[in-house]
């Protein structure tokens, strides 16, 4: 995103719209830090700019990610739909995407708030690809990869900076205490935050497969959630 | 995309707060699928939604109006309703039974609660996704106060700084605590954020620290 300078009033009203602090005052014009910029879209839909100095400059790669990892209103070619992620457990009982025994996993890095450098999520996906897990074909995140099999990114990608990039794969129950001590390692080693997202089938006599084992490594689990209440059709008939 | 996973807050909090999804899948029933999240919307007003949104082309202030959202919905469009209170939600659960429009509709709050939800009204819970919370930096992320209220739109675009611009507006009497509540609604594109919710937050938060 970029403001003209030469119409800029300089009234600040754009600077509260940036969830990365990458527009700043300067010389009373409003300036925009590229290298900091999510190209989320935030300021341009949402300050009202009453002189219309914020524009949508020509994005081309490799700053294009940015856009498509975080401007909520672009549609990745991959899932096609609007956001980061894929339709993962939302359409589970059509899909029969996470089946009995194994658990969806999504580890959305840079959520909440600071946003994150491709390098973060390259550490991350690279750490957990020790578990032999495929990577969400669908999901963009796995697009950028050079080799999806080490969680390698492609190199001119490494510095973008995005509001979110959501790591997406399966894996077999009895693998996530693993995964869990896998993740406690990198999360030392990465310059931001990231929300961690387990999903199960549930069983039919309510319970939850995953919570011993998340239990189990002594992590806390929220009390809300999402609940795929099962009304999608027709029905994955699950062997 | 889980944009409506990582809500944190007290119980009694989101005991206030419940978003209804309903989408459809890529190529297994998405065609003709415009119509019947059209349907859910409607359904969801008359069930007492405080808000409806449409992740695709964005919320009733971005497409100008409640009509204009409703009229624009694509087949490949992901919809969205926040309910305050477990009555409502039980009216737009038992509604989606009664016309099973066919598509996946995903509730996001208390587990417990929404369970019970749909115990009430005879639908069995397929799947669910839990939030492991905050790994990493957390030591970088702002107070949970603000994070109960940012993490209404998990797409961050109620940005920390908007929140506080809020605060000292509600602080100064430049603004109701439901005023700001709306105006950090605006930016949230699926229209998931909860002002019900936010107003009560921004209530208590000033309050401390006034």
């Amino acid at each position: 995103m970029q403001i003209d300078p030469d119409l800029c009033i300089g009234c600040g009203q754009c600077l509260p719209y940036c969830p990365v602090n990458a527009i700043t005052l300067e010389e009373d014009i409003s300036q925009i830090d590229l290298d900091e910029c999510a190209e989320c879209g935030n300021c341009l839909r949402n300050a009202h700019c009453p002189v219309d100095a914020i524009y949508q400059q020509d994005l081309a790669w490799p700053r294009i990610v940015r856009s498509i990892l975080s401007d909520v209103l672009t549609i990745a070619v991959e899932s096609g739909i609007s956001g980061r992620g894929t339709e993962e457990m939302k359409t589970n009982e059509v899909t029969g995407r996470f089946k009995f025994g194994f658990a969806g996993i999504a580890i959305e890095v840079g959520r909440p708030v600071l946003g994150a450098r491709l390098y973060d999520v390259e550490k991350i996906a690279q750490a957990v690809a020790s578990l032999n897990v495929e990577f969400e074909k669908n999901n963009p995140v796995t697009s950028m990869m050079s080799d999806p099999k080490t969680g390698k990114f492609k190199n001119e990608l490494i510095n973008e900076k995005v509001l979110s990039a959501i790591i997406e794969f399966v894996v077999k129950l009895e693998q996530l205490p693993e995964l869990f001590r896998i993740l406690e390692k990198v999360a030392a080693k990465i310059e931001t935050v990231f929300s961690l997202d387990v999903a199960t089938r549930i069983c039919s006599d309510g319970r939850v497969p995953t919570s011993p084992y998340i239990e189990g490594a002594g992590l806390w689990i929220a009390p809300n959630g999402k609940t795929n209440v099962g009304l999608g059709r027709p029905l994955y008939q699950e062997k | 995309m889980t944009h409506t996973l990582h809500r944190m807050g007290s119980e009694a909090s989101l005991r206030e707060d419940y978003v209804v999804l309903v989408m459809p899948s890529k190529d297994i029933n998405h065609e003709g699928s415009g119509p019947k999240l059209r349907q859910f919307l409607q359904m969801a007003l008359e069930a007492g939604a405080i808000k409806i949104g449409d992740a695709r082309l964005g919320n009733q202030y971005h497409q100008g109006s409640i009509d204009n959202l409703l009229n624009n919905v694509e087949d490949r469009a992901v919809v969205h309703a926040v309910f305050k209170d477990q009555d409502s939600l039980i009216k737009i659960l038992q509604r989606l039974k009664e016309t099973d429009l066919g598509l996946s509709v995903v509730v996001s709050g208390l587990f417990d609660e929404v369970a019970t939800c749909c115990n009430r009204v005879g639908l069995d819970r397929h799947t669910i996704n839990q939030s492991l919370g905050r790994w990493g930096r957390t030591d970088r992320l702002p107070s949970r106060e603000i994070l109960e209220i940012s993490t209404m739109c998990g797409h961050g675009m109620v940005t920390v700084s908007l929140i506080q611009e809020v605060i000292e507006d509600i602080k100064n009497g430049n603004s109701t605590p439901e005023q700001g509540a709306e105006r950090l609604f605006e930016p949230c594109m699926c229209g998931i954020f909860n002002p019900h919710r936010a107003a009560e937050l921004l209530r208590a938060l000033v309050v401390k620290e006034i």
